[in-house]
């Protein structure tokens, strides 16, 4: 890799870098707070989870002891945009050995949009390019959460509420998402099911019947959702 | 909760988000996948996410003080926020330093 293509790369990763240490940070404070963690688990997350979204829930699913089963389902459903992502990367991640293996691992909401826009020196430099984005991302999402973790052991002030960066951070996603028309009914008949199930069965045992009901929902409105986006993202 | 049960629940959220991520590439190599498949992918994603916004108020009880009102208008300004400046960050950190004034001072 030459200076050029890293240097690009840092400099397309910036905003990532103030985004992540933030948002990284929020997240350390809150494992400490919360689940009584430290910069040991808060490193290792950061290392092989690497997933904000996840990461803030896992404060919870981890305080909370769930059994193994429902901790892999909650992933599956809090990351199942990853799955989509790849889609569009397959053609520039097309047989590049151990790189390509990272940066499938790595493959991030802000690092899979940096690698769309592709903005490397020359074409050919590409792969080069998507790695050393990737790689930075992680490096600086890794930061974020240990400074979080040190720093929420030192700061000494009343945390009550800091768990609503989790409820806010859901909430971007959504809004997000709903900007596009295609995903607005789809995010209804979620949040409907999940709302139905937690009056019907309760705060402890609302996610399994809302997960079913949600996918029976889609499966039967699949007609009327099935709308090609308007451009493949 | 003891060491291994947070090292194992650790390890099944990267192993299942790690298959997440190369699930394209494993299972179809790098060709269209069925109808069927894209279908649920475009639409699981925003749906379960709005399922988790919904399971986040778990803790809430609208039938008591304070009534959901700090949810509901620390909600209502992350999106308005973000609708206007479209800026995650200063969404989700103006939203939880509001959050915790209204935790901590008006609804004490």
């Amino acid at each position: 890799m030459t200076g050029t293509v890293f240097k690009a790369a840092f400099v397309a990763t910036l905003p990532v870098l103030a985004g992540y240490s933030a948002m990284g940070c929020a997240f350390g404070i809150l494992l400490d707070a919360n689940a009584g963690l430290g910069a040991g688990w808060s490193f290792l997350m950061s290392l092989t989870i690497l997933s904000g979204s996840l990461q803030f829930a896992a404060v919870e699913i981890l305080n909370a002891g769930f059994p193994f089963y429902k901790v892999a389902l909650l992933t599956f459903f809090i990351n199942i945009r990853y799955a989509m992502y790849g889609f569009a990367l397959i053609e520039r991640f097309r047989g590049k050995g151990w790189k390509k293996l990272y940066m499938i691992f790595a493959l991030t909401d802000e690092t899979y949009a940096l690698q769309v826009e592709n903005k490397a020196p020359d074409p050919k430099d590409s792969t080069d390019y998507c790695f050393a984005v990737a790689l930075l991302n992680q490096c600086y999402w890794i930061f974020g959460c240990l400074l979080g973790s040190v720093a929420g052991k030192w700061m000494d002030f009343n945390k009550k509420g800091i768990d609503f960066a989790m409820t806010a951070l859901f909430l971007v996603i959504l809004t997000d998402q709903c900007r596009e028309k295609q995903n607005r009914l789809p995010s209804l008949i979620g949040g409907a099911a999940t709302l139905l199930c937690r009056i019907v069965f309760g705060p402890d045992r609302m996610l399994i019947p809302a997960m079913l009901l949600m996918l029976t929902g889609f499966l039967l409105l699949r007609r009327r959702l099935d709308i090609e986006p308007e451009e493949v993202r | 909760m003891s060491f291994s049960y947070l090292f194992g629940a650790v390890m099944v959220m990267a192993a299942v988000t790690l298959l997440l991520r190369a699930f394209p590439f494993l299972l179809f190599g790098g060709r269209k996948p069925p109808e069927i498949v894209l279908y649920f992918g475009r639409v699981v994603s925003p749906g379960a996410i709005a399922m988790l916004v919904v399971y986040c108020f778990n803790a809430v009880t609208p039938g008591a003080y304070p009534f959901a009102i700090p949810e509901l208008l620390a909600s209502a300004l992350v999106v308005g926020l973000h609708l206007k400046l479209r800026n995650p960050l200063l969404s989700i950190v103006t939203g939880t330093v509001f959050y915790m004034i209204l935790v901590q001072f008006v609804f004490a």
